[in-house]
C-alpha cells in the first residue's frame, strides 16, 4: 500500500478517484435529484468519449506509424511524401476548429436522421476528436522507431533474419516503447477531456440553435454552459469580494461547482498521473 | 604503501545495484581494474569519487549516508584535485561549445602546458592541424571517437599538470574509465607512456578501468620500472548485485596468451569459398583497400573458406565495421564487388536480396555492443523467437544451446529473465548465441570480446574455435590485436586502409 | 531550410485551394438543394388570399385541400404541413436576411482583417510571455528542487515551510489548469473581462498551456542534467551549487532575467541544451496557444473578436466569411511554423562548423 502511494502516478490516481467519490457523496446528500442526474450523465458521457478517443488514437496512431515506416523504406518516395504532407496539413489546422467543424457535421447527420444510435454518436465524436490528436502519438512512435533504427538494435535483429514487422511491432513498439505509449495515452485522455469540454462549452454557448444537447450527448462542457451552472460559477467571483459567501458555494451552487471541479481536478490529476508515470519509469 | 578501503552499497527502488565490502584503492599508485561490463566498476568508482546523485540512488560509503560522504572534507578535497575520464567520449563533450572552450573551463582553465599536452596526445607539433581538430563544435562523427577520447584525456592531463604546481601531495583519485576504448594500440601506448611519465614526476592515485588485457603486456614490456607501483584488480560477482574486488594475476593472462599462440590451429586444408571480397571499394566518398601486408602496399581479395577464421586489422575509425556492414548488405557502397555463398554481389544489389537470401540463412553478424544489439526488454527465451530456423525452437534445443555458453545449467527462471538483468558477459554470450544457433555459412564478429572478463574471453574463444572446426567461416573484427594475433596466423590476417 | 519552406508554401497553397473549392461546392450544393426543395411549393406559397398568421384561415386551407382531393387525407395532411413549413421558412429566411445574412464585401474583409490584426497581436504577446514564463518557471523549479535535494529539511519549521510552499504550488497548478472560460466566468461579475490585457493574461495562464510546457522544459532540464557532459563539467569543478545567494549557486536575478545566462555554472550547459531542444516544441506550443485563444474568444462571446465572429458566422451559415477566417488562422499557424523552422535552422547553423 505504501509503495502504491509513494509513486506519484498511483498516488494521484488515488487522490482523483477518492476526491471524485467524495464529491459524489456530497452531491447525493445536498444536490437535487434532476441536477445530480444531469451531472452524473455529463461526467459519464465525457469520460466514455474521452476513453474512446484514447482507443481510436492508439489504433490510428499505430496503423499510420507502421504504414509510414513501410512507405519510408520504399524506393518510390511519392506515397510516403503524400502521407506526410497530409499529416502536416492536419497538424496545421487548430484542433479546436477541426473538432468544431466535425461536431457541426455530426449534428447535421443526427438532425437529418442519418445517425440514430447514441452509441454511434459517441463513436463518431471520438473518432473525429482522435483525428486531430493521433498525430502526437504517431510522432512519439516514429521517434522511438527512429531511435532504435539508428542503434545497432535494428540491424542486429534484421541480420539474424528476424522479420521487419516483428522487430518494429514487437521489439520496438511493444517491448521497448509500451511505457512511452501508455504515458502519451494518459496525456491524450486529459487532452480529450479538455478539448471535449471546451468544444461542448463553445457549442452550447454560441451555437445553441444549431447544435445542442438534443442532438449531442450532455457532457461536462455543455453542462457548464447552462445558465444555472454559469450562475454557480459567477458566484465564485462573488466570493472573491465577499468571502462570507463561501459557505453558500457548497450548498446552493453545487451543480456548477461540481462540474467545474470535475473538469479542473480531472485535468490536474491526469497531468500529475502522466508526469508521475514518466518519472517512475524514467521516460 | 597506504590503502584506502571503501565499503559501498548502491541501491535503487529496493534493489541492490552494486555492493562491495572492501573496494581498496592504493593511494598514490596506479591500479588497473578489470571485470565484465555491467558489473559495477564505473558506478563504484563514481560513488567513491562523489559523482552519483543521492536523490536518485540510495548509497552508503563506509556506512556513511552519501550526502554526508559528499560533504566530507576528504571527498571535497579529492574532487577538487582529481579528474574522471568517462567512458563514451561522445556523450561527455558539450555539443554547444567549441572544444577549445571546453578545454579551458572550470579549474582546468588555469592549467599551463595545454599546447604540449595536445601535441603529445596527437603526436604532432602542427598547431594548424590541432586547431582544425579542436576549434569545432563536437558532432557525432567529428572529431572522431579516438580524437574525442584524447580530448577528455587532455583535460585529465591538464588537471595532473595542476598537481605539479602544488607544494604538497594532494589527495587524489584520477579515474580513467575505458580510456583506450576508442584508441588504436599506437595511441593507447602513447597515453600509457604519458601517464606513467607524469606519475614519475609527482605521484597521484589513479584507477584505470579497462577490458584491454593486452595493457598488461605493454606494461611488462615497456614500463617494467613501474611494476611495483602498478596493481591489477578484478571485480567479480558473488551474487545478484554483490561483487568482490580481488587481485588479478597478470601471469594468468600472459601464460594463457603464450599457450594460445603455441596451440594455434594449423592452416586449414583448402575448402569451399564462402566469401570473396574485391580489394578495393568506395563508401561515403572514401576509398578503401584490403591488403595482405601491414604496410598496406599489396592489395588482395579478402577470401574466407569454410573452417577458416580470418582477422581484419585496421586502426580505429578506418572502417572495419563499415566493411562488415557492407558484406551484410546493411550499408550501400558507392563501388563494391564480392561473391557471397556463390552469389555475385555489387553496389547495385538490392537490400531485398539480403533480406530474402542472406540474413539469418547464409550469413549472420554479431554486433559489437550487446546492450544495443539485444532487445533488453525481451526475456532470454524471447530473444530466440522470430529467428528463421525453419521450425519453432524446442525447449530442449534452447536448453542445450544455452547450456554450452551459460554455466550452472539453464533454469526456467533464467529463460524468463529479461536480458537487461543479465550481466555484461552474459549479454555478450546471448548476443553471440543468437547468431551461431542459426548455423550460417558465414559469421561476422565485430569486437566479440568487448566487455568480457578474462574467464568469458576464454570461453568465447573456445566456442568460436568449435564453430570454426564445424565448418563455419568466421570473420573477426577487433582492436584487441594481441589476443587475435595469438589466435589467427598471419596468413589469415588482412589489413584495411 | 529551402525544402521546409517549399513544403510550407505547398501546404498553404493546397489548403487555400481546398477551402476555396469546398466553399464553392457548398454554395452550389446548398443552392441546388434549396431550389429542389422549394420546387413546386412556390405556387402554394403564393396564395395571397390566405393570411397564414390566422389559425382560422389555415384550417380553412386544410378543408379546401380535403375537398379538392377527397379520400386522400394522409397525402393532404402532409401537403398542408409542407405548405405551412414553407411559409415559416420563408418568414425566418426573410428575418435572417435582414439581420444576419452577410456576403464577403470589401467592407467585411476590412472588418475581418481588423479583427485578425487584433487576434494576431494578442497571439504574439501571449507567445512571447509564454516563452518567457515557461523557461522561468522551469528553471526556478529545477533550481529549487536541486536546492532541496542538496539540503533536505532538518528542522520541523523547515518541513512545515516546505509543506506550505507545496500547498501553494498545488493551488497554483489548479489555477493554471483551469480552462479559460472557468476562470473568466468566475470573475466576470467583479472584473471587466473584455479587455485585451485580460485576454493576454488569460491566454498565458489558463488552459494548462503554461504549466504543460513549463513541465516539458523542466523535463528537458532534468534529462540534460543526467547527460555525460554535465559529469565532465562537474569534474572540471565548474560551479554546481543551486542556492540563490551563494557564490557557486545561481542568483534569482539570472532566473528572472529574460535573457538567461549562468556563466561558469554547470547549469549554463544544461539550460542552453534544453533551450535548444525546446525550440522544436514551439510549433506545437503555438498550435495549443491558438486553440486556447480560439476557445477564449468563442467561449467568452466577446463581440468584435475574430473567433467569436467566426462562431457567429458559422451559426448564420455565412460560409464565405467563415472560410476567410479559417484561412487567416491557418496562415498564422503556418507563419509560426516557418518562423520556428527558421529559428531552429539558424540555431543549428550556429553549431555546424561551417567556417571549418
Amino acid at each position: 500500500m505504501m509503495k502504491f502511494i509513494r509513486s506519484k502516478d498511483t498516488r494521484w490516481l488515488s487522490i482523483w478517484v477518492l476526491s471524485t467519490l467524495a464529491v459524489w457523496i456530497w452531491d447525493i446528500v445536498f444536490l437535487n435529484k434532476p441536477a445530480l442526474h444531469k451531472v452524473f450523465n455529463g461526467f459519464f458521457n465525457t469520460f466514455i468519449i474521452a476513453i474512446l478517443v484514447v482507443v481510436f488514437t492508439l489504433i490510428l496512431g499505430w496503423m499510420v506509424t507502421v504504414l509510414l515506416h513501410a512507405l519510408q523504406s520504399r524506393t518510390n518516395r511519392a506515397p510516403y511524401l503524400a502521407v506526410t504532407f497530409l499529416m502536416n496539413l492536419i497538424r496545421s489546422i487548430p484542433q479546436i476548429v477541426g473538432i468544431l467543424f466535425a461536431y457541426v457535421g455530426i449534428t447535421l447527420l443526427v438532425a437529418g436522421s442519418v445517425i440514430t444510435s447514441k452509441a454511434l454518436v459517441f463513436i463518431i465524436m471520438a473518432i473525429s476528436m482522435s483525428l486531430f490528436i493521433f498525430l502526437e502519438l504517431v510522432d512519439l512512435m516514429r521517434d522511438r522507431i527512429d531511435h532504435f533504427t539508428k542503434l545497432d538494435f535494428y540491424s542486429a535483429m534484421r541480420v539474424c533474419g528476424i522479420p521487419e514487422r516483428r522487430v518494429v511491432n514487437f521489439d520496438i513498439l511493444w517491448k521497448n516503447s509500451r511505457l512511452h505509449i501508455q504515458n502519451k495515452l494518459i496525456a491524450v485522455l486529459g487532452y480529450a477531456v479538455f478539448l471535449q469540454c471546451s468544444v461542448d462549452f463553445i457549442i452550447s454557448v454560441g451555437l445553441s440553435t444549431e447544435v445542442n444537447e438534443v442532438t449531442l450527448p450532455t457532457t461536462l462542457g455543455s453542462l457548464l454552459a447552462k445558465i444555472d451552472s454559469k450562475q454557480d460559477i459567477l458566484a465564485i467571483g462573488y466570493t472573491l469580494t465577499h468571502p462570507g459567501y463561501t459557505g453558500h458555494l457548497f450548498f446552493e451552487h453545487l451543480q456548477g461547482m461540481t462540474v467545474a471541479f470535475l473538469i479542473v481536478f480531472s485535468l490536474v490529476s491526469i497531468y500529475h498521473i502522466a508526469n508521475g508515470y514518466a518519472e517512475r519509469h524514467r521516460l | 604503501m597506504s590503502t584506502a578501503h571503501y565499503s559501498v552499497i548502491i541501491a535503487s527502488k529496493g534493489r541492490t545495484i552494486a555492493a562491495v565490502d572492501d573496494f581498496s584503492v592504493v593511494r598514490n599508485e596506479i591500479s588497473f581494474l578489470f571485470g565484465e561490463s555491467g558489473i559495477g566498476k564505473s558506478m563504484l568508482c563514481k560513488a567513491i569519487y562523489g559523482l552519483l546523485d543521492p536523490e536518485e540512488l540510495h548509497i552508503t560509503v563506509n556506512n556513511m549516508p552519501y550526502r554526508a560522504y559528499l560533504n566530507s572534507p576528504e571527498t571535497r578535497g579529492v574532487k577538487q584535485s582529481s579528474f574522471f575520464v568517462f567512458q563514451e567520449p561522445s556523450s561527455h563533450l558539450y555539443p554547444l561549445t567549441r572544444i577549445t572552450g571546453q578545454l579551458r573551463e572550470g579549474s582546468i582553465a588555469g592549467s599551463a602546458g595545454e599546447e604540449e599536452i595536445l601535441s603529445r596526445l596527437w603526436k604532432t607539433a602542427d598547431s594548424a592541424k590541432l586547431k582544425g581538430i579542436l576549434d569545432v563544435y563536437p558532432k557525432p562523427y567529428r572529431p572522431s571517437g579516438g580524437e574525442k577520447q584524447r580530448i577528455l584525456l587532455a583535460m585529465a592531463f591538464k588537471k595532473i599538470a595542476l598537481l605539479a604546481t602544488a607544494e604538497t601531495i594532494l589527495p587524489t583519485f584520477f579515474v580513467f574509465d575505458e580510456p583506450t576504448g576508442s584508441l588504436d594500440n599506437n595511441y593507447r601506448n602513447l597515453f600509457l607512456g604519458f601517464l606513467f611519465e607524469e606519475y614519475r614526476k609527482k605521484p597521484f592515485t589513479a584507477m584505470i578501468i579497462t577490458h584491454d588485457y593486452s595493457i598488461i603486456s605493454e606494461v611488462y614490456e615497456h614500463h617494467n620500472s613501474l611494476i611495483d607501483k602498478i596493481h591489477y584488480k578484478e571485480l567479480t560477482r558473488i551474487e545478484e548485485g554483490r561483487v568482490r574486488l580481488h587481485d588479478f594475476s597478470p601471469d594468468d593472462y600472459l601464460s594463457w596468451l603464450r599457450q594460445t599462440k603455441t596451440h594455434r590451429p594449423m592452416s586449414a586444408a583448402p575448402a569451399g569459398e564462402v566469401v570473396r571480397v574485391a580489394p578495393e571499394f568506395r563508401i561515403f566518398g572514401h576509398d578503401h583497400r584490403i591488403c595482405r601486408d601491414a604496410a598496406r602496399t599489396q592489395t588482395v581479395d579478402l577470401v574466407i573458406r569454410r573452417g577458416e577464421m580470418v582477422y581484419v586489422k585496421a586502426p580505429s575509425g578506418v572502417g572495419k565495421t563499415t566493411l562488415a556492414k557492407i558484406i551484410m548488405g546493411l550499408y550501400r557502397p558507392d563501388t563494391f564487388s564480392m561473391t557471397l555463398c556463390g552469389r555475385a554481389v555489387t553496389e547495385a544489389t538490392q537490400r531485398s536480396f539480403f533480406e530474402q537470401e542472406i540474413w539469418g540463412r547464409r550469413a549472420g553478424m554479431v554486433f559489437q555492443h550487446a546492450d544495443e544489439a539485444l532487445d533488453l526488454e525481451a526475456t532470454v527465451a524471447e530473444t530466440f523467437e522470430g529467428l528463421p530456423l525453419g521450425h519453432k525452437l524446442t525447449h530442449e534445443e534452447l536448453d542445450r544451446s544455452l547450456a554450452e555458453l551459460f554455466e550452472g545449467g539453464v533454469t526456467e527462471a533464467f529463460l524468463a529473465k529479461k536480458a537487461k538483468f543479465l550481466s555484461g558477459g552474459q549479454k555478450q554470450r546471448l548476443n553471440l548465441l543468437r547468431t551461431i544457433i542459426l548455423h550460417p555459412d558465414l559469421i561476422i564478429l565485430d569486437e566479440p570480446l568487448n566487455g568480457l572478463d578474462f574467464e568469458s574471453v576464454r570461453k568465447i574463444i573456445a566456442i568460436l574455435e568449435e564453430k570454426r572446426k564445424s565448418g563455419s567461416a568466421l570473420l573477426m573484427i577487433s582492436h584487441n590485436e594481441e589476443i587475435f594475433d595469438a589466435l589467427v596466423d598471419e596468413e589469415h590476417c588482412y589489413y584495411l586502409s | 531550410m529551402k525544402s521546409k519552406l517549399l513544403e510550407h508554401l505547398a501546404g498553404i497553397a493546397f489548403v487555400t485551394f481546398a477551402l476555396l473549392a469546398a466553399l464553392w461546392v457548398i454554395t452550389i450544393a446548398s443552392g441546388t438543394a434549396q431550389r429542389k426543395q422549394q420546387a413546386g411549393m412556390e405556387r402554394f406559397g403564393d396564395l395571397s388570399f390566405i393570411d397564414f398568421n390566422n389559425p382560422f384561415e389555415r384550417a380553412l386551407l386544410r378543408d379546401v385541400i380535403n375537398i379538392y382531393y377527397p379520400g386522400r387525407s394522409d397525402r393532404n395532411d402532409s401537403l398542408y404541413n409542407a405548405i405551412v413549413k414553407y411559409k415559416q421558412k420563408e418568414f425566418a429566411d426573410k428575418l435572417q436576411e435582414t439581420h444576419v445574412a452577410e456576403g464577403l464585401s470589401l467592407q467585411k474583409i476590412i472588418e475581418i482583417l481588423g479583427m485578425y490584426v487584433n487576434f494576431f497581436i494578442i497571439f504574439v504577446l501571449v507567445m512571447v510571455l509564454t516563452y518567457y514564463g515557461v523557461q522561468t518557471m522551469a528553471v526556478f523549479r529545477f533550481a529549487y528542487k536541486k536546492r532541496r535535494a542538496l539540503s533536505p529539511a532538518s528542522s520541523a519549521s523547515r518541513k512545515i515551510q516546505r509543506m506550505v510552499i507545496d500547498f501553494l504550488a498545488g493551488l497554483g497548478t489548479l489555477l493554471l489548469f483551469c480552462p479559460a472560460y472557468v476562470i473568466a466566468y468566475s470573475i466576470r461579475t467583479e472584473f471587466n473581462t473584455d479587455t485585451v490585457v485580460f485576454m493576454v493574461l488569460l491566454g498565458v495562464i489558463s488552459n494548462g498551456v503554461l504549466i504543460t510546457y513549463a513541465n516539458k522544459f523542466y523535463s528537458f532540464l532534468v534529462a540534460e542534467s543526467r547527460k555525460g557532459y554535465v559529469d565532465t563539467a562537474i569534474v572540471k569543478n565548474m560551479n554546481a551549487g543551486y542556492r540563490f545567494h551563494s557564490a557557486d549557486g545561481i542568483p534569482i536575478s539570472s532566473i528572472l532575467n529574460p535573457v538567461k545566462k549562468f556563466k561558469g555554472h554547470v547549469f549554463d550547459h544544461i539550460f542552453r541544451n534544453a533551450r535548444f531542444q525546446y525550440l522544436s516544441t514551439i510549433k506545437e506550443q503555438a498550435s495549443f496557444l491558438i486553440t486556447g485563444l480560439i476557445i477564449i474568444e468563442m467561449a467568452l462571446n466577446i463581440h468584435g473578436h475574430l473567433n467569436y465572429e467566426m462562431l457567429r458566422q458559422l451559426l448564420y451559415k455565412n460560409y464565405s466569411i467563415v472560410v476567410v477566417m479559417i484561412l487567416l488562422i491557418f496562415y498564422t499557424v503556418k507563419m509560426t511554423d516557418i518562423f520556428t523552422d527558421y529559428l531552429i535552422h539558424r540555431e543549428n547553423m550556429k553549431y555546424e562548423n561551417t567556417n571549418q
